[in-house]
């Protein structure tokens, strides 16, 4: 029982601490080029607001675009429930494994293109179909660095190859788990469109692809759509975070645990939200042609990551 | 569980073949060369962690000789002669970059199941690296016949030669140092003599790309 009431606290956690997770990561890169930067809790400012305004929709818009932003927000958030952020074994494992985060998440960005292309604007397409060309390379390189470290761990379940991980700690610098890590870092910043492969600080660009499906947004399903992403990067960010390096993660469940868990997990992804943005101030954007480039790097680093850990067992 | 030496020796490995491979991935000479030294110094952190755990006093010498001509004197001859000849990135490879780095990803597969039936009955603590050193060989020389700047191919053909150096480290411990000293001479004037050869290509084409070569023919 205290098992799911802490699950719902967990998700409940990811939500209000995503808005604070981009709010900092702009913040830090702000002040890596010299500006001061709104504070990091911005966003939730920027949510409110958000939340106030009237919505507008197009009178071509039919009810996929209505009911997109709700699906985008529900799948993600049902992701939250499924990955570990501060407990390890978690009640819902059973519910889902990395195959139906993967699948859940994939979910919302196709909805998301769908709902581009439904007001039937020219930057709506665009996007829509730039994101499939992203997508259609990361998903798989999600799958494979995830399926590096469930070979690993034997189970592909989230839960089981944290404690795995935790049981093993020698794993860590094995050359399968960093190709892995690697390969989810780029994609990490393909999924959540940052920098190299998408600028999430212009609104209007005409390379820009998150940016470009949700123009014909407003009001309430903006903000939907916004902390929907938000919440996309944490769940990354804190994927990268325990998978690879699981220690401090709570794996009793006594309120010492629970503490050191929150704040380790808060230490992990400050210190990842601040490698992203020192690494979006030293990258430029690349060309859109190259992106598939750089994502090809990655699902070779994820294919050698698999290999070398399935073939040096 | 393995050993710390085979954790290590697998780790840095695997980091050289990384830098194998953002060879593959780039395009400007100058990031060719970037990856040729970081890759240089990382195996000649390769050298030094062999010595230290087989306590071989001669290998901190083949290490520090490594380091000061593949990680210093061959990049700076190569960044000089990058200025001479005008840089001019690899546009357009045999073959794409995509297509280059899928292929590398294979390639590395490859030699995984050929050198397996040597990892299975070798002892070495360094077995787990023998594959990869295996795999960075297979990508210099992909490179070497995908590339078609003489400069770039050049580069690629010391990321090969790395990767026999890398392949000797770890199945020998160290070849005698005498052995070393000649490999060393024979990489030295392999280079002079292709820079020879860039600035003749350069000299007589006003380019180094080797598809003008075929004009000689005519």
């Amino acid at each position: 029982m205290i098992g799911y009431l802490l699950e719902i606290a967990q998700a409940a956690l990811a939500l209000a601490l995503a808005p604070l997770l981009v709010g900092f990561v702009r913040w830090v890169k702000a002040r890596l080029q010299n500006r001061r930067g709104a504070p990091p809790w911005q966003p939730y400012f920027e949510l409110g607001k958000l939340f106030g305004k009237e919505v507008v929709i197009s009178n071509n818009a039919s009810w996929l675009f209505r009911f997109a932003p709700y699906l985008v927000f529900g799948s993600t958030v049902l992701v939250a429930f499924l990955v570990p952020l501060i407990v390890a074994p978690l009640p819902f494992d059973p519910a889902g494994d990395l195959l139906a985060v993967i699948y859940l998440l994939l979910l919302g960005t196709f909805c998301l293109a769908l709902a581009g292309l439904d007001p039937g604007t020219a930057f709506g397409g665009m996007g829509a179909s730039r994101e499939m060309t992203v997508a259609a390379i990361a998903e798989p390189t999600i799958a494979l660095a995830i399926f590096g470290l469930a070979l690993g761990a034997g189970s592909t379940n989230l839960g089981r190859i944290v404690t795995q991980t935790l049981s093993q700690p020698g794993v860590v610098i094995s050359p399968g788990h960093l190709l892995a890590f690697a390969a989810l870092f780029i994609v990490t910043l393909a999924e959540t469109g940052r920098l190299p492969v998408d600028n999430p600080a212009t609104h209007l660009e005409l390379t820009m692809i998150h940016e470009a499906m949700i123009l014909e947004y407003s009001g309430r399903y903006l903000a939907l759509i916004e902390w929907a992403a938000w919440l996309k990067l944490l769940i990354f960010l804190s994927l990268l975070a325990n998978l690879f390096l699981p220690w401090g993660i709570a794996t009793a469940l006594t309120p010492a645990a629970l503490g050191l868990a929150l704040l380790a997990l808060v230490v992990k992804l400050a210190f990842l939200g601040t490698f992203i943005a020192v690494v979006e101030t030293r990258v430029a954007k690349l060309r859109l042609f190259r992106v598939p480039e750089l994502l090809g790097v990655s699902f070779v680093l994820a294919l050698l990551a698999i290999v070398s850990s399935f073939l040096m067992r | 569980m393995p050993t710390l030496f085979a954790q290590l020796s697998t780790l840095l490995s695997s980091l050289v073949l990384l830098f194998g491979i953002t060879l593959l991935w780039r395009r400007s000479l100058h990031a060719y060369v970037d990856a040729f030294q970081w890759q240089s110094v990382t195996l000649s952190i390769v050298f030094a962690t062999v010595a230290y755990f087989t306590s071989n006093p001669e290998l901190y010498v083949v290490a520090a000789i490594f380091f000061v001509l593949k990680a210093v004197i061959i990049p700076l001859y190569l960044n000089r002669l990058e200025k001479q000849v005008g840089e001019r990135p690899e546009s357009q490879p045999y073959v794409n970059i995509a297509t280059s780095l899928a292929s590398a990803g294979l390639l590395v597969v490859l030699a995984y199941l050929i050198t397996y039936p040597v990892v299975r009955v070798s002892l070495l603590p360094t077995r787990g690296g023998l594959p990869l050193a295996m795999g960075l060989i297979f990508i210099g020389l992909f490179a070497v016949i995908t590339r078609k700047q003489a400069l770039t191919q050049i580069v690629s053909f010391l990321v090969l030669e790395n990767g026999i150096a890398l392949l000797a480290v770890l199945g020998t411990f160290g070849v005698p140092l005498i052995v070393e000293l000649g490999v060393f001479l024979d990489v030295l004037m392999g280079f002079l003599v292709m820079q020879v050869f860039v600035y003749h290509i350069h000299g007589t084409f006003e380019s180094i790309d080797v598809e003008q070569l075929n004009r000689l023919k005519h």
